[in-house]
């Protein structure tokens, strides 16, 4: 099964998010950071889809996505940003670096849950 | 509700015909009278009431010694609080004894009220807070705690301003503030027992620990932060260019912070209530523009409605 990796430096919102996904089915992963996610989408070639906070210590989520693509030269996993922030700069340097979509906290899995599928699939 | 800070004063007055003008001058002044019985004074100064100001009459213990003494020992255990005494010859402070006068900041009789007005302007409300920003910071932290706490009925009360530097509870939170109009910081303050229970009952969380109440806390203001960046600060680049901070200390026997300024603090009060068991979170809002504050600067950012997506809503690109 194509799994999720929920990035996340709050574990409210890990265990919020990763709690929902599972309990819709969807197999799930977590991290704590940026550097945590990069590390943990490096070992695992299941992860399809990442939904990452922007601000999180140590490396956040824009810089973990430009070390996605850049790096490690993955091109084809989805990321989503789920973030406080909505700034157009903060969203056209996610678009730069290839993200798929944005969603503004707080989390509403109902809203989003099908399109999720869509993209991890 | 209303959207202009109130500020709580202390009236330590022992006379029944002077309370009434003295609440009507409360009430002029957006200031909420609220008496102490004297046996209490010290415990209560010593609790978490947020205070603007202490009014105080020149007699309040029965002579102007047992007066001073008490000015005394609020300067000791309240420093930041000032002292306003009330009179009955002449609204200054010239002839009082010399202990006295350094320690209260003002004086004024239920006939000459200026120098009252003058005080509470320069100590209390020195610092104008906009309607729209304290509107706006209501909303959004009743936004976000309604988000959180599902089962909860949110509610804020009436927005305060407070030269007190007591922190409320065991737990809270410091986030910066950074803008063209405005630096500093919102401190969210709230107690663990009452946040552990809502966890347990609300978001089924059953062994929860401190460790949930510290990241709920956090997830919530950086919640509350990033709505606020959104709304009032956009895509200003401000924190490049501000060199300037100063430390700030916590003194955690006293539950004293102090964040290096004397500005009186914009704050707020919300309470969680669980309707069914009567249980109450209360959560103290601060924000404390130690470092820059400029209102005159202050504006709501514009959004194109085309551009803006509801929270929890996927924008995809």
């Amino acid at each position: 099964m194509a799994k999720i990796l929920v990035v996340d430096d709050s574990s409210t919102v890990r265990d919020d998010v990763a709690g929902f996904l599972k309990g819709n089915g969807l197999d799930v992963a977590t991290a704590v950071d940026g550097r945590d996610g990069l590390a943990k989408l490096k070992g695992d070639a299941g992860i399809r889809l990442v939904l990452s906070d922007v601000n999180m210590p140590n490396m956040d989520g824009l810089t973990m996505v430009e070390k996605i693509r850049g790096e490690l030269g993955n091109k084809t996993v989805n990321v989503i940003m789920l973030t406080t922030e909505s700034s157009p700069s903060m969203k056209e340097r996610g678009k730069a670096a290839g993200i798929k979509g944005w969603i503004v906290k707080p989390f509403n899995g109902a809203a989003v849950l099908e399109t999720l599928k869509k993209l991890a699939a | 509700m209303t959207e202009q800070p109130v500020s709580k004063v202390l009236v330590l007055d022992d006379h029944p015909e002077c309370q009434g003008a003295i609440k009507q001058l409360c009430d002029a002044h957006h200031l909420v009278g609220l008496k102490v019985r004297k046996n209490r004074l010290m415990a209560v100064l010593r609790s978490n009431i947020d205070l603007g100001a202490i009014l105080l009459a020149e007699d309040y213990g029965g002579s102007a010694m047992a007066s001073a003494e008490i000015a005394l020992q609020i300067n000791t255990v309240r420093p930041e609080l000032p002292i306003i005494l009330r009179r009955t010859s002449v609204p200054t402070l010239d002839d009082v004894p010399e202990m006295l006068r350094r320690v209260c900041c003002a004086a004024y009789t239920l006939q000459d009220t200026s120098p009252l007005q003058r005080a509470i302007d320069e100590y209390i409300f020195s610092v104008v807070y906009p309607n729209a920003l304290v509107r706006g910071i209501s909303e959004i932290t009743q936004n976000v705690l309604a988000a959180q706490f599902k089962t909860l009925t949110p509610r804020w009360h009436t927005p305060y301003i407070v030269r007190d530097r007591i922190i409320f509870g065991e737990v809270f939170s410091l986030i910066p503030l950074e803008s063209s109009w405005c630096r500093g910081y919102m401190m969210l303050q709230t107690e663990e027992a009452a946040v552990l229970e809502a966890l347990n009952a609300d978001r089924h969380v059953p062994d929860a620990d401190f460790r949930e109440v510290n990241s709920l806390l956090g997830e919530i203001t950086n919640l509350i932060w990033g709505a606020f960046k959104n709304r009032y600060i956009g895509d200003v680049g401000a924190t490049c260019c501000h060199p300037i901070q100063v430390p700030i200390i916590v003194n955690h026997r006293q539950k004293y912070i102090s964040f290096g300024s004397e500005n009186p603090q914009l704050c707020f009060r919300y309470t969680l209530t669980d309707e069914r068991s009567g249980a109450e979170i209360k959560l103290y809002q601060r924000f404390v523009f130690n470092l820059s504050w400029s209102p005159e600067d202050f504006r709501e950012i514009a959004h194109d409605s085309s551009e803006l997506v509801a929270s929890g809503e996927l924008e995809l690109f």
